[in-house]
C-alpha cells in the first residue's frame, strides 16, 4: 500500500476512536440536557393563582389576606366570563329546540374546556377529585389549554395511504352570530389577569406528599422510599460483602471450591436484574413470607442481593491494593493475622470499601425491575420507620416508569416526571460523583 | 524452694509461651472464625443455587402443564385468553432482534472507544473521558427508559426520516470515503510507473468517488422518505440499548488491550507499522478473546435489560414483516415479565403465572452460560499472556 493511504488509514483510525468517544458524551448530553432542563421546571416554574390556591387548600401554605386579595382581583375578570356563560345559556332557552340541541352539544365542551383551564364554574356541584378543584396551576399548561379552549381539534382522514393529520377548527367561528361569540378573544386577552402567573419556586415537590395521585403536591414518598430500599440493602450486602472480600483476600486457598465462589460470585453479577425480581417474589414472599406481601424488607432483600457482587468486588480490589508491606509489618511485630486485618489492612483499605459501596447505593436507588414484584406502589403516601417489614413504598424509578406509562393522566403531569427523573439521577450521579473524588484521593495519597 | 522457683518460672514463662490449653483455644477459635468467613463467603454461591432452584421450581409446572413445544414454536401469546395461548416465539425473537440491534451498534463503537482509551489518548485526556463513561453507566435504566419513551419516541416518530437520512449520512460517508482511496490505491499497488500509477489512481478515485456519493444519495433519500408509523419501535431500543451496554463492552475490552503488554506494540512499531497497524494487526488479535468476554458481557447487558424495552418497545407480541423491519413495535422477555406478573400473580398456580418463570428460566441459564463462557475466555487469555 502507498504509504500516503497507510497515514491516511492511521489518521482516520484515530478519528474513529475520537469520534466513538465524542459520541458517548454526546449520547451523555443529549440525555442529560432535557431531563436537567426540564427537570428544574417541576421547582421552578411560573405558577398561576390556583397553585397558590391548591397550596393554601391542600398544604396550608400561603398568606390568607394577600391570596384573598389576589382571589378579588381574579374574580372581576372570572365574573364577566360567568356573565356571558349565563347570557348564552339564557340566548339558549329562546331557540327553536333543533338548533338548540346544536348549540348545546358544542357548548358542552366549550364549558369543559373553560373550568379545566381557569377552575370550576359556578353553579357545578362541587368534584370529588382533587384535580377538578383547580384549574391550570402552571402558566405554561395554562397556554397549552388555551388553545384546546380556543379551537377545536379535528382528525383528516381523507387520505387513505397516509397517517391522518390534525387541524384546529376555531370554536369563536361555531357560535357565530350568538352572545358567546365574545367569550374566546375575552378569555384569550385576559387569561394573565384570570390566572395571575407569578415566577414560583415550588421546594415543596421535593418534600411534599402528593396530592390526587401526583396531578398535585411533590414526591416526597417516593423520595423517603427510595433512600428505605436503597439504605435496607446496604445494611445487608455492605457487611457481608466485606466480610466475603476479606475470606477471598486474605483465606482462600486457591482451589476447586475458590474457582466454584468466584464463578458463582461473576454469576450473580450477570443475573438479568428481572430475575431477581422473580425470585424476591418467590423466595422471599411466597416461601419465606417475610411479609403478607410487597414490603420494603422483601425489597431490600432483593436489591441486597444484586449488588452483593459489585461490593465484594470493590471490596476485593481495596483490600488487595493495601501495599503488602503494611501487614508485614503488622505480622512482624508479633500481631495475630485477624487482628492485623482488623486494626491495619481493614482501617487502611476503607475508603476504597466505602467508594464501592457508594457507587452500589446509587445502583440500588436506581434499579427498577427487582423491586416490581416485591417492594413497590404506585400509589401510597409516606410510611413510617416502622411500617418498613410489612408495608410496601413507592419509589422514584418505579412511580417514573408509572407515571410515564401507566398514569391516566400521563401527558399532563409530563413536569413531576421530569422532576423525579432529575431528583433519582442526581441522587445516583452525585453518588457516583463522591465516589470518584473519593477515589481520586485515595490514588494520590496511596502514591505519597 | 526448688518447685516453688519452678513455679515461679513457669508463671513467668507464661506471658511469652502459650499454654496447651491456651494453643488449644486459640486454634479453635481460629479454625471456628475462619469456618464462619468461609460460611458467609459461600453465601453467594447459596444464593446462586437459590436463585435456580426457585425459579425452577416454579418454571417447571408450566411445562408440566403445556410441554415445551408451543412456548418455543408457536407465536401466539394470548395468556389471558380461555384456554390461554402461550407461544413465545415471537417474544424471544424480539428479544434476539434488540440485542442483535444494540449489539450491531455498540460493540465497534466500544471496540473503537477502548483502543482511544487505551491506546491514543494521553493520560491527561484519559481522566476526563473515563468519568464520562462511568456516567453513562451509572444512570439508572429507568431514566433511559423515560427518554426512549418521552423524547427519543415522539421526535423519532414526527422526524424519523430526516434523523436516519443525517445518521446515514454521518455514518457511512466518512467510512465509504476511506474505503474508495484505499480500494484506487490497492487496485493501482501493481503499476510499476510512478507518475502513470498517480494518474490512474486519481481517475479511479474520482469515479469511485462519484460512485459512492450516489450510492450514499440515493440511500439517504430512500431513508429520508421513510414512514415511521409509531416511535416506541425496535429501533429506538436497539439505539438506547446500545448506550447503556457500551460502558461495560469499553471497559471489559480496554482491560484486555492493557493486558497485551508494551513489548509487542514496540515490536511492531520496530517494523516500521503504524499505529493503526499495530493496533490492528497485533494488539488486537493479541487480545481478542478479552474482547469477545467483553462484546458477551455487552449482549447479556442489553438481553436482561427490562425498563428501557418495557417502556419503549412497543410491547406488540409479534414478528415483524419482513422480519428485519426495525421499525416495528416489538415485544422482550423482560418486558413480558415485568408486564404480565401484575395480573398474573393474581392467579399463583395457573400456565398464566408459571409461564413467566419459564421466561425467567430462559434468560437465567443464557446468562449462565455465556458467563461461564466470558469467564473462561478471560482466564485462558491471561494464561497465554504470562506466557504459561
Amino acid at each position: 500500500m502507498n504509504l500516503g493511504t497507510r497515514k491516511i488509514l492511521d489518521r482516520s483510525f484515530t478519528a474513529v476512536g475520537f469520534g466513538s468517544i465524542a459520541v458517548m458524551g454526546i449520547a451523555l448530553l443529549i440525555v442529560l440536557v432535557p431531563i436537567i432542563t426540564n427537570g428544574v421546571g417541576s421547582v421552578f416554574f411560573t405558577g398561576t393563582i390556583e397553585h397558590r390556591k391548591m397550596l393554601f387548600n391542600e398544604f396550608g401554605r400561603g398568606n390568607t389576606e394577600e391570596l384573598a386579595k389576589e382571589n378579588a382581583a381574579s374574580e372581576e375578570y372570572r365574573k364577566q366570563i360567568y356573565g356571558m356563560l349565563s347570557a348564552f345559556e339564557a340566548e339558549l332557552e329562546t331557540m327553536e329546540t333543533e338548533k338548540k340541541q346544536d348549540y348545546l352539544s358544542k357548548y358542552g365542551p366549550v364549558k369543559t374546556a373553560l373550568q379545566t383551564l381557569i377552575g370550576p364554574l359556578p353553579g357545578e356541584p362541587e368534584a370529588i377529585l382533587t384535580r377538578y378543584k383547580y384549574g391550570q396551576t402552571r402558566w405554561g399548561k395554562a397556554e397549552e389549554k388555551l388553545h384546546e379552549f380556543l379551537y377545536e381539534t379535528k382528525w383528516d382522514y381523507s387520505n387513505p395511504d397516509a397517517m391522518s393529520k390534525e387541524y384546529f377548527v376555531s370554536r369563536a367561528t361555531e357560535f357565530e352570530g350568538t352572545s358567546l361569540v365574545k367569550l374566546f378573544p375575552f378569555v384569550e386577552e385576559h387569561l394573565e389577569d384570570v390566572l395571575r402567573p407569578e415566577f414560583t419556586v415550588y421546594w415543596g415537590f421535593l418534600t411534599d406528599s402528593s396530592v390526587d395521585s401526583h396531578i398535585f403536591g411533590g414526591i416526597w414518598p417516593e423520595i423517603q422510599g427510595t433512600f428505605f430500599l436503597a439504605v435496607g440493602a446496604m445494611l445487608f450486602a455492605f457487611p457481608l460483602g466485606v466480610i466475603a472480600a476479606v475470606y477471598f483476600t486474605e483465606y482462600a486457598r486457591e482451589g476447586f471450591f475458590n474457582s466454584i465462589l468466584r464463578s458463582a460470585n461473576s454469576t450473580l453479577a450477570g443475573v438479568p436484574s428481572i430475575v431477581f425480581g422473580l425470585f424476591g417474589l418467590a423466595f422471599f414472599i411466597n416461601t419465606l413470607k417475610v411479609s403478607e406481601s410487597k414490603s420494603v424488607l422483601a425489597g431490600s432483600l432483593t436489591l441486597a442481593i444484586m449488588i452483593l457482587p459489585t461490593i465484594i468486588r470493590a471490596a476485593e480490589e481495596a483490600i488487595l491494593s493495601v501495599p503488602k508491606t503494611y501487614k508485614e509489618a503488622s505480622l512482624s511485630l508479633g500481631s495475630t493475622k485477624w487482628n492485623t486485618i482488623m486494626t491495619v489492612i481493614l482501617p487502611a483499605a476503607l475508603p476504597g470499601i466505602i467508594t464501592g459501596g457508594v457507587i452500589s447505593l446509587g445502583r440500588a436507588a436506581g434499579e427498577t425491575a427487582p423491586i416490581i414484584f416485591t417492594a413497590a406502589v404506585s400509589v401510597g403516601s409516606a410510611i413510617g420507620l416502622a411500617d418498613v417489614f410489612s408495608s410496601p413504598t413507592p419509589a422514584l424509578s418505579w412511580n417514573i416508569y408509572n407515571l410515564a406509562s401507566e398514569h391516566e393522566a400521563a401527558a399532563e403531569i409530563r413536569h413531576v416526571q421530569y422532576g423525579m427523573v432529575l431528583s433519582l439521577v442526581s441522587i445516583v450521579l452525585l453518588l457516583n460523583l463522591s465516589a470518584i473524588l473519593l477515589r481520586a484521593r485515595i490514588s494520590k495519597k496511596l502514591k505519597g | 524452694m526448688m518447685s516453688e522457683d519452678m513455679q515461679k518460672e513457669s508463671g513467668r514463662s507464661g506471658a511469652f509461651i502459650v499454654s496447651a490449653q491456651k494453643r488449644k483455644m486459640q486454634k479453635l477459635a481460629k479454625t471456628g472464625g475462619e469456618s464462619v468467613l468461609l460460611l458467609i463467603a459461600s453465601f453467594v454461591a447459596i444464593v446462586v443455587l437459590f436463585i435456580f432452584y426457585f425459579v425452577a421450581v416454579d418454571a417447571v409446572p408450566y411445562f408440566q402443564l403445556r410441554g415445551f413445544r408451543e412456548f418455543f414454536t408457536s407465536s401466539n401469546w394470548y395468556p389471558a385468553g380461555e384456554p390461554g395461548e402461550f407461544g413465545a416465539l415471537a417474544i424471544i425473537y424480539g428479544s434476539g432482534m434488540v440485542t442483535l440491534g444494540s449489539t450491531l451498534l455498540s460493540v465497534p463503537m466500544g471496540i473503537a472507544a477502548a483502543i482511544c482509551l487505551s491506546d491514543i489518548l494521553p493520560f491527561s485526556v484519559r481522566q476526563y473521558a473515563k468519568p464520562v463513561i462511568e456516567m453513562l453507566a451509572a444512570i439508572p435504566s429507568v431514566a433511559f427508559g423515560f427518554f426512549a419513551l418521552v423524547i427519543f419516541a415522539p421526535l423519532l416518530q414526527t422526524h424519523g426520516g430526516p434523523i436516519l437520512m443525517w445518521a446515514w449520512w454521518v455514518l457511512a460517508a466518512p467510512f465509504l470515503l476511506l474505503a474508495v482511496i484505499v480500494v484506487s490505491d490497492l487496485l493501482t499497488a501493481k503499476i510499476e510507473d510512478q507518475n502513470r500509477r498517480q494518474q490512474i489512481s486519481l481517475v479511479l478515485l474520482a469515479v469511485f468517488a462519484l460512485g459512492a456519493l450516489a450510492f450514499l444519495y440515493w440511500v439517504g433519500s430512500v431513508l429520508q422518505g421513510m414512514e415511521i408509523i409509531t416511535g416506541t419501535n425496535a429501533l429506538n431500543v436497539s439505539i438506547i440499548l446500545s448506550f447503556m451496554s457500551l460502558p461495560t463492552i469499553v471497559s471489559v475490552s480496554e482491560d484486555a488491550l492493557q493486558a497485551v503488554g508494551r513489548d509487542m506494540r514496540e515490536g511492531s512499531y520496530a517494523l516500521g507499522a503504524t499505529r493503526a497497524e499495530t493496533i490492528v494487526k497485533t494488539v488486537l488479535p493479541a487480545a481478542s478473546s478479552g474482547i469477545l468476554a467483553a462484546v458477551i458481557l455487552g449482549v447479556m447487558r442489553a438481553l436482561g435489560e427490562t425498563m428501557v424495552v418495557w417502556m419503549a418497545s412497543g410491547n406488540s407480541s409479534h414478528i415483524p414483516e419482513p422480519w428485519f423491519n426495525y421499525l416495528e413495535a416489538i415485544r422482550t422477555l423482560t418486558a413480558t415479565i415485568a408486564g404480565d406478573m401484575g395480573e398474573a400473580d393474581q392467579v399463583t398456580g395457573s400456565a398464566r403465572y408459571h409461564v413467566l418463570f419459564a421466561m425467567g428460566l430462559l434468560l437465567l441459564v443464557i446468562s449462565f452460560f455465556s458467563n461461564l463462557v466470558s469467564e473462561r475466555i478471560v482466564v485462558r487469555q491471561r494464561k497465554i499472556l504470562s506466557g504459561q
